[in-house]
């Protein structure tokens, strides 16, 4: 196993449930992890689908949970916002968007292919300088409480078997096609420079 | 100002780093890499006076028995020489073993530190006027070391096979001529690249250079026409096409006939979700060269690959710049 850990980063659209349930999976499991989201604005479910509660990324998750308390605290309790909100708070400060991290990787997880191509696009419209590689995967999970559970585990274990490769590169490939099978998703993968 | 002052801190720090070195010789790799990367710390940005002093203490690590120190003696030959570029021609035998190293990890390092270095060999060469027998030596052996790596686009390891398409890309680039229609990186504005090589240099041979970057690039598209080319491989490739065509639009089409070559015969080897990240990149990167205004020539054959590829018409026409009009001629 190689001293340098693997850094990891996990990738959904607000940084608040499929990112964060697979950061506090991977963070318990010694995973040197870091997670984003690639929205301009950070979503969370309101009280209709056409009115969602809309901030921005400075925004931390002790002022979200406080304005959603003051909103409508049975709503957000029933449909379980506040506590994913409680749980954010206890990894970080924040959410925070993969754009604007400058930060190098060696693996980044997406969790549904918009997101994928977000982080593709923005990868590819920086200026190469180190010739540094990141792999790219995504993985498709649905944006719910349960989904978000089960795609945690399953990228917790990917992240697991990859770091336990000899030679990451060489093995990535057969690696993501096995898990393809077992796990019936298909995944897109490719890789960036740095 | 006092310069005792100053002497007492050069003391230090040189008593710093002898005391680092002596404790790294003894301990387990990780407190080591630790300890090692001060000693790179002090003697590179701190006060680079005593990188003389201390180079052989820290290439002696080359042979450490772990591979992540073996990696830092990589990265510290490269900060080392870009800090200071005379220190090359000591280093780059160093630099020639490792790249023999047993370990993949170790070679792939060393062949992206000769991607940098390779560039700051040319320029340190074309700096000098008379070139002394050790810069002979030291050019000959990064030209010998070139050549493996532009060889090990052959290599049995994705990995490293990987490195090496990189290599070749950045040597593209080097060893073709920077135009006016050239879209390069800020990051890589003062690079070295074919134009700023003298024709009448004493050592190095303009029309061999050049000879040169053109057989890099035909290995590179030889390579991705293999049927049996991975899908990271072939990502990684069809990325340095459209940097090749965008920082040097005089390979445009041969870019623009790779791509549609390749859309056409996608390797059979591509299992189904690699042929879509395979057809998602290869979108990517066509978009991201339609954009470059040298590409006008291509539209056609630009827009009907993504038109195949599940682009509409009216996408296709936001990524295309306007084909500025000739501008009359003031009085």
């Amino acid at each position: 196993m190689p001293v340098d850990p693997l850094r990891v980063a996990v990738v959904c659209s607000s940084n608040q449930n499929r990112s964060m349930e697979a950061h506090n999976i991977l963070s318990k499991r010694g995973f040197d992890v870091r997670s984003f989201g690639t929205g301009t604005h950070v979503k969370l479910p309101g009280p209709a689908p056409d009115k969602p509660n809309i901030y921005d990324f400075k925004t931390t998750y002790e002022q979200m949970y406080n304005d959603l308390v003051r909103k409508d605290k049975d709503l957000y309790t029933q449909n379980g916002i506040l506590h994913m909100l409680e749980r954010n708070k206890r990894i970080k400060v924040r959410p925070e968007r993969f754009q604007s991290c400058k930060d190098q990787f060696d693996l980044v997880v997406t969790c549904e292919e918009r997101v994928y191509d977000q982080v593709l696009e923005d990868l590819n419209s920086r200026e190469q300088e180190t010739f540094q590689s990141v792999h790219v995967i995504n993985v498709d999970i649905q944006d719910n409480h349960e989904e978000a559970t089960l795609g945690a585990f399953l990228i917790c274990e990917l992240c697991q078997c990859i770091q336990h490769t000899d030679d990451m590169e060489n093995e990535i490939d057969e690696l993501l096609q096995e898990f393809e099978e077992k796990s019936h998703r298909p995944f897109l993968h490719t890789v960036c420079f740095y | 100002p006092s310069t005792d002052m100053d002497a007492a801190v050069a003391i230090t720090t040189s008593e710093k780093v002898v005391e680092l070195l002596n404790q790294a010789s003894l301990i387990s790799t990780e407190e080591k890499l630790v300890i090692l990367k001060q000693v790179q710390e002090l003697i590179i940005n701190k006060d680079p006076s005593l990188l003389d002093n201390f180079l052989d203490e820290i290439i002696a690590f080359q042979t450490d028995k772990s591979i992540e120190v073996r990696k830092f003696v990589i990265g510290f030959i490269e900060e080392a020489c870009k800090r200071d570029n005379e220190l090359l021609l000591r280093l780059i035998a160093n630099l020639n073993m490792l790249m023999r190293d047993e370990s993949v990890n170790v070679v792939k390092k060393a062949i992206l530190t000769l991607t940098h270095l390779y560039k700051v060999a040319l320029q340190c060469l074309v700096r000098t006027k008379s070139v002394s027998d050790m810069q002979e030596a030291c050019w000959d052996m990064v030209t010998q070391m070139k050549d493996e790596v532009l060889a090990l686009l052959d290599s049995d390891n994705d990995g490293v096979r990987t490195h090496a398409i990189k290599f070749t890309e950045s040597l593209i680039i080097t060893l073709s001529p920077r135009t006016p229609d050239s879209d390069t990186p800020k990051k890589h504005e003062g690079d070295i690249s074919l134009d700023k090589i003298p024709k009448d240099h004493t050592y190095i041979r303009y029309d061999t250079l050049s000879e040169e970057g053109k057989f890099a690039l035909e290995q590179l598209l030889k390579f991705m026409v293999h049927p049996a080319i991975s899908s990271i491989n072939l990502t990684t490739a069809l990325g340095s096409l459209a940097t090749l065509a965008r920082q040097r639009p005089m390979f445009m089409s041969k870019v623009a006939q790779a791509y549609e070559t390749l859309h056409a015969n996608l390797p059979p080897t591509l299992a189904k979700s690699q042929v879509s990240s395979v057809r998602k990149n290869l979108k990517l990167h066509l978009v991201s060269v339609l954009k470059h205004p040298s590409s006008v020539d291509f539209h056609g054959q630009i827009s009907t690959l993504l038109l195949d590829l599940g682009m509409s018409q009216n996408e296709i026409t936001r990524c295309t710049p306007a084909i500025p009009q000739p501008r009359k001629r003031l009085q």
